[in-house]
């Protein structure tokens, strides 16, 4: 696997660990008895997504790895969607789309 | 504003907005300062001994506060996808203070992720009704 192969791979991941961990915390407004609990879940996994990313920025251009952070988007809707069961509508769907294709031109031309 | 905008939660996702800003400009910057090296280990030590690792610890503490709340009274699927906006922010900033020149395609990148904030921003905010306790 060439180093920029790795650095994607990281980018991408770490989208995922994003996303799991932003349930994590939307969990702790669901479940108020067990709202610590999951902030430190939530908390933890965003530590390693920080890691991962600053890790992978040794292996991309920025350039590179900062459009592809916007697939966090599509997957925080997704796993809301899959594991929270939020009522994502079209409309909803359509904007989210939209935002990953406005801002990897915004940061792909940055 | 009203039901649909609840004042407490625009402010809270305009306050999510200036801190992600603030956090991209400071951890970009923290980033390009650190030492070049191949090793993922030598590059989180690297992170731990910066000072200004210091104030992007900082920037998420009061992120993460700020998010917290404003997961209390919205869907994550609705709120996240207005944290977009600090891509405009930060865009728009670089080219006020920075006196960076903005590309034609930003500028269609900024339309479309507007667009697409206000699509989102048309539908229904929570699918269970907001916890409103401790208000």
């Amino acid at each position: 696997m060439t180093a920029t192969a790795f650095g994607v791979l990281l980018v991408v991941v770490s989208t995922v660990i994003e996303g799991f961990g932003q349930i994590f915390l939307k969990k702790s407004a669901l479940e108020f008895a067990r709202r610590r609990f999951w902030i430190l879940c939530g908390v933890s996994v965003l530590i390693v997504e920080v890691l991962l990313y600053s890790g992978a920025l040794r292996f991309l251009a920025v350039s590179t790895a900062f459009p592809l952070t916007s697939l966090s988007f599509v997957m925080v809707t997704l796993l809301s969607k899959w594991l929270l069961g939020e009522h994502v509508t079209p409309l909803r769907w359509f904007g989210v789309g939209l935002i990953l294709v406005g801002t990897s031109l915004i940061v792909a031309e940055a | 504003m009203g039901e649909r905008f609840p004042l407490r939660l625009v402010i809270g996702l305009a306050v999510a907005i200036a801190l992600d800003t603030a956090l991209q400009l400071v951890w970009k910057t923290g980033v390009a300062a650190l030492p070049e090296t191949s090793s993922l280990w030598e590059t989180i030590v690297a992170v731990a001994r910066a000072p200004i690792f210091v104030l992007v610890a900082a920037l998420m503490a009061a992120q993460l506060v700020n998010w917290l709340k404003v997961l209390d009274h919205a869907d994550l699927s609705y709120a996240k996808p207005f944290t977009s906006l600090g891509y405009v922010t930060v865009c728009i900033l670089s080219v006020l203070w920075l006196g960076e020149r903005v590309a034609p395609l930003q500028i269609v990148g900024i339309i479309i992720v507007v667009t697409g904030v206000w699509c989102v921003s048309m539908t229904p905010r929570a699918t269970l009704p907001p916890r409103e306790a401790g208000e």
